[in-house]
């Protein structure tokens, strides 16, 4: 009996050690997997998520020996945890990065050269096509690290119906005063006095931060939110009446609800979807998701007020910059997917099917009847708007946490009820601080 | 002549303690020495010696930190022992069928990821559309903010750790309740004894290595909890739950300054290790 569980044994064995000696299939051997971190998911339901999965099967369609592995990451943790990783040795061969990490990823040598990967066989007038502020940004010397994958307009997302409603056409809301006013309409009580509507809110929790209101208020005067050398210049007169304009929308002008104090960004969303809040500010690569709640119909894009002196105040666009890894062992794939994933053909269907506005002077005019149909004209908006009024977090010194030094301090003044020179004063000593500064 | 030299014994967990060490303290030690340098880009450049630690001395927030973290720790473990040791004994006393599904019903928390449960809280209180706002204008009261105020704020994330602890802190208890012979209590019944009295002076010290058991585990779990006060108040409104543990968090993946957040995790690593060893002794505990 044991010798024959022996003779079993043996031949198990021997069966093993020739599967594993034999030739492989040639294209089973051949395939490359390219790992790349982003917070879409490729098997997610929004416009987003459907638009990367169909450019990914397009590309695997067109490329049999690859395959694109996505690793799905907490979006706000995503670009720290992509440094530690390539720290460790581990990252992988693509990731997503946040503009305000921008800085740190080019900085520590994380990402490759696309110019040496792909770039220099571009022919010029599609160099050409993709000039624009982003491009500018992840361009270092005669390097190119990344290239954006999602740019994102933050500014005044609105409830097209309840705005009809309310008689308010969104072109009138050219001043600050004016955005007041209009939320001030669109702001509704019940009989017993309680607010069952606001006009316009912001969530300032540190969670999930989205960049202040403050600070298209404050750049709109030409004021600067950093110092050349990185210090924070939250507390300028200019900062402190942009602080005071949006604080007194909840103190001063109940417009806007004191709860907003812990939101964080998806509770904001959840209060627009339930028709608690007619304005928020909101990112432009959102709406196609709110659309998909609310009605295309039901959701518009404006942007931001100016104060007399500039037509409209210039808006945070943050988006997301893609990059390859430098010490990635597959560098010349990953950069062709990357080449792909980005280039016209995708972006097409980033706009189309994933409702972002296009990076390419030529998808514009590609895309031009798409945007022209109902319920589209928010890509215009927020093309328009990063192309005359937008503006950049700078990349020469790490920005990270000034989001949250800015909520905090909302926090401080709706809740502690500390003085808002004071409570600037407070978030840049605690963002100098932080940052080493 | 023996086969066995005085070191055979060691020799066999050699290669166990060899893979202990590994796999804890080898972290523990990295992050030691990571923590004296300065960091760029998530990488160590120059030696920095106790720089990282220095900075954390002159930090004028971190103190408040400390005290505010002080106090959810004191505040949950009290409320959680208190409890816990209140359900324990009436569980005890209930018949085995109903013991059971009570056992089960507390139980549950303790099951549920931490993440999960915290956002229901949330879901619930965050505001005008949560279940309690509903229900707050339902009885036509005013709106109540739990999250928006200070005190109601650290109040509700103490009540939310309390919850959430609280079945492991019964289960243990109850074993060691059920490891008491019930002639003690017969003895104690004969010679006199009240209720109170069999609990106070025959129950409790007779309980003691399973309190203690449970209030290292809840000490620990509380001072170094950091998704609930995340997901449940982000550490606000201002700073009102910010706890150390969210401070690490932020240092390390807000503002990506490794070299601090390492120092103040491996300062609080050695104080968890300080606070057990304190427990220890002063519980007297012999094994």
């Amino acid at each position: 009996m044991k010798r024959r569980q022996l003779l079993t044994s043996l031949a198990a064995f021997g069966c093993m050690l020739a599967s594993a000696l034999t030739p492989q299939d040639p294209a089973l051997a051949q395939t490359k997997t390219i790992r790349m971190w982003t917070f879409l998911s490729a098997t997610g339901a929004s416009p987003r998520e459907v638009a990367l999965a169909q450019i990914i099967k397009n590309y695997e369609a067109a490329n049999p020996g690859t395959k694109i592995v996505v690793e799905t990451q907490v979006w706000d943790q995503m670009t720290p945890k992509f440094l530690a990783a390539h720290r460790a040795g581990n990252a992988p061969d693509i990731s997503w990065v946040v503009t305000d990490f921008l800085g740190d990823a080019i900085g520590s040598g994380s990402l490759a050269d696309l110019n040496e990967l792909f770039i220099k066989n571009w022919p010029a007038e599609q160099v050409k096509d993709h000039a624009s502020a982003y491009w500018d940004l992840t361009t270092k010397g005669d390097k190119q690290y990344a290239m954006f994958a999602s740019p994102n307009y933050i500014s005044i997302v609105y409830r097209v119906d309840l705005l009809k409603a309310a008689g308010i056409d969104p072109a009138s809301v050219k001043t600050w005063d004016d955005l007041r006013a209009a939320a001030e309409k669109l702001t509704v009580k019940n009989a017993a006095g309680q607010v069952t509507r606001y006009g316009f809110a912001q969530g300032f929790s540190e969670q999930q931060a989205d960049p202040h209101m403050m600070i298209p208020h404050l750049l709109g005067e030409g004021e600067k939110l950093f110092k050349p050398d990185g210090k924070a210049n939250f507390a300028s007169p200019a900062g402190v009446a942009a602080m005071t304009f949006a604080t007194d929308l909840i103190k001063k002008h109940n417009v806007s609800p004191p709860q907003s104090a812990t939101w964080t960004v998806d509770d904001l969303f959840e209060q627009f979807s339930s028709d608690r809040v007619a304005m928020i500010q909101g990112p432009s690569v959102r709406i196609s998701a709110l659309q998909a709640k609310l009605g295309k119909e039901n959701v518009g894009l404006m942007l931001w007020p100016g104060n007399g002196k500039v037509a409209h105040s210039p808006a945070v666009m943050a988006g997301w910059a893609v990059g390859v890894w430098s010490k990635g062992a597959q560098k010349e794939a990953a950069g062709k997917f990357l080449d792909y994933m980005l280039g016209a053909e995708s972006e097409k269907i980033w706009v189309t099917v994933g409702g972002q506005s296009p990076l390419m002077a030529s998808t514009a005019k590609a895309v031009a009847s798409f945007v022209d149909q109902p319920g589209n004209g928010y890509i215009r908006v927020a093309a328009e708007g990063a192309s005359k009024y937008g503006w950049l977090t700078p990349i020469e010194f790490n920005v990270g946490g000034y989001r949250q030094a800015l909520n905090k301090a909302t926090q401080r003044i709706i809740v502690d009820g500390v003085a808002v020179k004071a409570a600037l004063e407070e978030a840049e000593a605690r963002f100098n601080r932080q940052n080493n500064r | 002549m023996t086969m066995y030299s005085r070191f055979t014994g060691v020799s066999y967990v050699l290669p166990a303690m060899a893979l202990l060490m590994l796999v804890l303290f080898s972290p523990v030690l990295y992050g030691f020495w990571f923590s004296l340098f300065r960091i760029q880009y998530g990488a160590p450049t120059d030696f920095a010696g106790l720089e990282n630690y220095a900075r954390l001395l002159d930090d004028p927030v971190l103190a408040a930190t400390l005290e505010r973290s002080a106090l959810f720790t004191c505040t949950a473990v009290a409320l959680t022992l208190v409890i816990a040791l209140a359900l324990a004994v009436w569980i005890n006393r209930l018949g085995q069928r109903l013991g059971f599904v009570v056992q089960m019903i507390v139980i549950l928390p303790w099951i549920i990821s931490t993440v999960v449960a915290t956002l229901l809280f949330r879901w619930v209180f965050v505001s005008d559309i949560g279940l309690a706002g509903s229900l707050v204008r339902m009885a036509g009261m005013a709106d109540v903010q739990l999250l928006n105020s200070p005190g109601s704020a650290m109040a509700l994330l103490i009540g939310v750790s309390v919850w959430k602890r609280l079945g492991y802190a019964v289960i243990i208890l109850l074993a060691g309740l059920k490891g008491i012979p019930e002639d003690y209590e017969e003895a104690a019944k004969i010679d006199g004894a009240n209720p109170w009295q069999i609990f106070w002076l025959i129950v409790l010290p007779l309980l003691k290595t399973p309190l203690l058991l449970v209030t290292i585990v809840l000490t620990l779990s509380n001072l170094n909890t950091v998704e609930t006060p995340l997901v449940l108040t982000g550490g606000g409104p201002g700073d009102a739950t910010r706890i150390l543990p969210i401070e690490v968090f932020d240092r390390a993946f807000v503002n990506f300054d490794l070299g601090s957040a390492t120092a103040l995790a491996l300062v609080m690593f050695a104080g968890n290790i300080l606070l057990v060893l304190g427990y220890v002794r002063l519980a007297k505990w012999k094994t």
